[in-house]
């Protein structure tokens, strides 16, 4: 055990991070510049003629070399094959480290590193794979005590010593096969571990089987966003296609010409403010009701749980009024007078059923700590944000997830909302507005089927990105809850 | 030189010295204001804070969330029930022609596409609802509970079928209702073309385009909701299963207990609280569904150059609320009503049943 070769690897794990991000910047700059230098098609009668997209052939210019359209298309594939590999690996690694207060080594850590190093390697990170096979073969040493010539040299009698030991196992089984009693037990025993296995076996591909149907409208919306109008529209599709007939030009069509660039910033600003509001006004409820001793608390507190039985069609239709011309007038009014975002953002920035999970929570909290608090001389306001907050961060992140879920999703309110707007109106689309309404046909009566599913990918993916980077939150979230947000 | 720095420091900690006393100084002669107040107020017997304790405390906390949630939850509540009675309600100018009792009720009850299907098609709102909340939950209630048993009996992969079936739940009800309609295709849709694989006759075979049959639409329909609904009651099923202790399994096993009667005898009577806590919910979501519908089929809730209509309850109350006709909203105030009628029933028959727990 040398403490010296344990710090080193320490060392150079820290300095491995730094390239592996510098790589990763890497990679979004050129995806960035490569995927702007893509070419639109041109503007007839002031709208894009998407009708010759599959058909241009243009040339780029990048770093002194002239690409054609396949090599750009098989370039940013490639590019974006290496972020979706490098980012969640580079995340895994630095929550492992950030974690764990012990910096593990061991023979399982120095595998690991080596997979990661041919990653890397494959990846053209040429510095993170040479320091990450270093790291490996400090690793062996200091738990193995090998070198690297004598860590090669075991390998073959490492595996020799495997396959011997398994032979000795089977000679000896068939060795004690003698008595009658013992052979009939262990037919019985084989043929329950047969049926086992086939119960197994079914499970197994029962389990497959229902998750290949969940799966598979994804990789098909994935697949068919990438392909052109023909292949989307033919009448034999096909299941796979090269990295070269990748057609990154739709997703750019999507966002320029179809405007999804601007519905996607519409909804992040409605997503933002609804759930700051959100998080601030619940919390604050929710501590008046956990701790607060006022008369009448418990029978306001089942007021706001019976409103919840209420289907929110009901409130829609009159929140509508409420909004509108004769209350408020954020909507509905001549064209530059109208306020959208409060119209989308306002309604939403309180839940009862946030405010009833949260208090749910902060009961746990124990109250003798509030008590402590208060002998201190803490006032209530500094309780909640020092200790209550923080004790329930879990829940809270819980519920900023899900609340940015729900206006990501949002349809019908927005709808109602920008619909009376008229032209203006659509300038305010959130995004799933967008996808439904948003004319995807050509002159002619053509659906432009590979645009459209590109911007249901473009709109679906933000949510698998969030999702599994907070898996464990918002799966904990839901089991605990119980109800959907 | 270093005598100069050392000055100038001392001079900066002489004025931030200075600083602080004030503040001190001000935030001492507030407290004391604030003490010589409430004694006096406590005195007289004035106290508000007194009199009422922590409501003005409660009050303050509350605050934020109770004023949004009055204009936007009770005052509609009360608003709908005031719309309800309106005769020709006109949104464009405010005014009304009179009061009617159960004027809009029944014109939303005896509406062509409401619950007596319309002359020239076979459906109507209520039958098409009704048809989705019996068939697609009771399938995705079967589905989920032989899903999160099979989950439950796996080591390996397990999470990752977990994570895998979770997916639905964290999607665009929209977007992926596109997708799905666009595999239902005519023409080289990948469901026909995957039945073609079989030898099914598909040339023309439409599920969701011009010249589908009404059950083909209603089969994609139904299938889309129970794809996007598994993936919540799976989490919740799971999560119960998981809670079951485990000396009932370890007896059952010893007892050589078939794997069938474990599933009947230990595990649904053990889960059963959640089972139908989960049955209500998903029906009460399934009355409700719209996003789906819309996704699918449009929002006229019908395939184009079709005699039938998908419409649901909900798009029926939708599609009245532009107000463009006077009256139209009250209509739509009295359909949602309606629902909240059949959700109120079925969420108390919830609670007269949990109440006596449905438990082996």
């Amino acid at each position: 055990m040398d403490k010296k070769l344990f710090e080193k690897s320490k060392k150079i794990e820290k300095i491995t991070f730094i390239f592996d991000i510098l790589a990763i910047i890497a990679y979004i700059a050129l995806f960035l510049i490569l995927f702007n230098l893509l070419e639109l098609p041109p503007v007839v009668d002031g709208r894009m003629n998407l009708d010759i997209l599959q058909f241009m052939t243009p040339t780029y210019e990048f770093l002194g070399s002239t690409l054609d359209k396949w090599q750009m298309n098989s370039i940013i594939s490639i590019i974006i094959i290496f972020m979706v590999v490098n980012i969640p690996m580079l995340a895994v690694n630095m929550k492992r480290n950030s974690t764990k207060t012990i910096y593990e080594i061991n023979s399982y850590s120095a595998a690991s590193k080596f997979v990661q190093a041919v990653i890397n390697l494959l990846s053209f990170n040429i510095v993170s794979a040479v320091l990450r096979t270093y790291n490996t073969f400090i690793t062996i040493k200091f738990v193995k005590g090998y070198n690297v010539k004598e860590f090669f040299k075991s390998i073959i009698p490492a595996i020799k010593n495997t396959i011997a030991k398994r032979k000795a196992k089977r000679a000896q089984v068939i060795e004690d096969n003698a008595d009658d009693y013992s052979s009939s037990l262990k037919k019985n025993i084989r043929r329950q571990t047969t049926i086992h296995t086939f119960r197994l076996l079914g499970t197994y591909l029962f389990l497959v089987l229902m998750a290949l149907i969940i799966i598979i409208p994804f990789y098909w919306m994935v697949l068919t966003s990438l392909k052109d109008f023909t292949g989307a529209t033919t009448n034999n599709p096909e299941f796979y296609i090269g990295i070269s007939r990748w057609n990154w030009i739709n997703y750019k069509v999507v966002l320029t010409e179809l405007n999804f660039g601007l519905y996607i910033k519409n909804t992040v600003i409605v997503a933002v403010f609804s759930t700051v509001g959100t998080i601030i006004t619940t919390i604050l409820a929710a501590y008046a009701f956990a701790r607060i001793e006022f008369k009448g608390r418990e029978l306001l507190f089942s007021i706001l749980i019976m409103t919840m039985m209420i289907p929110g069609e009901l409130y829609i239709i009159t929140n509508f009024i409420t909004v509108s011309k004769n209350g408020l007038g954020w909507v509905g009014m001549p064209t530059g007078q109208n306020q959208y975002f409060l119209a989308m953002i306002i309604p939403f920035v309180t839940s009862i059923s946030y405010i009833f999970f949260l208090r749910q929570n902060f009961k746990q909290i124990p109250e003798s700590l509030y008590k402590a608090a208060r002998v201190d001389g803490c006032s209530d306001f500094k309780y909640l944000t020092r200790v209550m907050v923080p004790i329930a961060s879990p829940t809270i992140f819980t519920i900023t997830i899900l609340n940015v879920f729900s206006s990501w999703n949002a349809y019908i309110w927005p709808r109602i909302i920008t619909g009376v707007g008229g032209q203006e109106g659509q300038n305010y689309w959130l995004i799933s507005n967008a996808l439904r309404d948003t004319a995807f046909v050509q002159e002619g009566g053509k659906v432009m089927y590979n645009l459209q599913i590109a911007a249901s990918a473009l709109v679906t993916v933000p949510l698998l990105i969030v999702f599994f980077a907070f898996r464990k939150y918002i799966m904990n979230g839901i089991g605990r809850s119980g109800t959907k947000g | 030189m270093g005598n100069l720095f050392k000055n100038a420091k001392r001079f900066l900690i002489k004025i931030g010295n200075v600083i602080k006393n004030i503040f001190w100084n001000i935030r001492r002669i507030l407290n004391n204001y604030k003490r010589k107040i409430s004694n006096f107020l406590d005195k007289k017997r004035l106290n508000p804070a007194g009199k009422f304790p922590g409501w003005a405390k409660a009050l303050l906390y509350l605050s934020p969330a109770l004023i949004v949630l009055a204009i936007f939850t009770f005052w509609p509540i009360i608003n709908s029930f005031a719309l309800v009675v309106y005769e020709n309600y006109n949104m464009s100018n405010n005014t009304i022609t009179g009061y009617t009792l159960f004027g809009n009720f029944i014109r939303v009850l005896t509406d062509e596409s409401f619950i007596v299907p319309a002359s020239h098609t076979a459906s109507s709102a209520v039958i098409n609802t009704l048809i989705i909340v019996f068939i697609s939950v009771p399938i995705s209630i079967f589905l989920a509970l032989a899903i999160s048993v099979a989950l439950n009996s796996i080591k390996p992969l397990k999470s990752f079928f977990q994570t895998i079936y979770f997916l639905p739940y964290v999607t665009n009800t929209i977007a992926i209702g596109l997708v799905f309609a666009y595999m239902f295709k005519t023409d080289g849709g990948l469901v026909n073309e995957f039945l073609s694989f079989f030898g099914i006759q598909t040339d023309g075979l439409s599920w969701v385009e011009s010249n589908a049959v009404y059950w083909r639409s209603m089969f994609v329909l139904i299938f889309y909701s129970i794809w996007a609904s598994l993936a919540f009651k799976i989490m919740v099923f799971l999560t119960s299963i998981q809670g079951i202790d485990k000396q009932y399994y370890q007896a059952a096993a010893i007892d050589a207990t078939p794997k069938g009667r474990i599933f009947s005898k230990i595990t649904v009577p053990l889960i059963s609280p959640m089972i139908f806590y989960i049955t209500v919910t998903s029906v009460i979501g399934a009355f409700k569904i719209y996003n789906a519908i819309v996704a699918l089929f449009g929002v006229t809730g019908a395939p184009p150059g079709v005699s039938y209509n998908l419409q649901s309850i909900v798009m029926y109350i939708y599609q009245f609320i532009d107000g463009s006709n006077a009256g139209n909203l009250s209509v739509a105030a009295a359909g949602s009503l309606i629902l909240f009628a059949i959700i109120l029933v079925l969420t108390i028959v919830q609670m007269q049943v949990s109440k006596k727990r449905v438990h082996y």
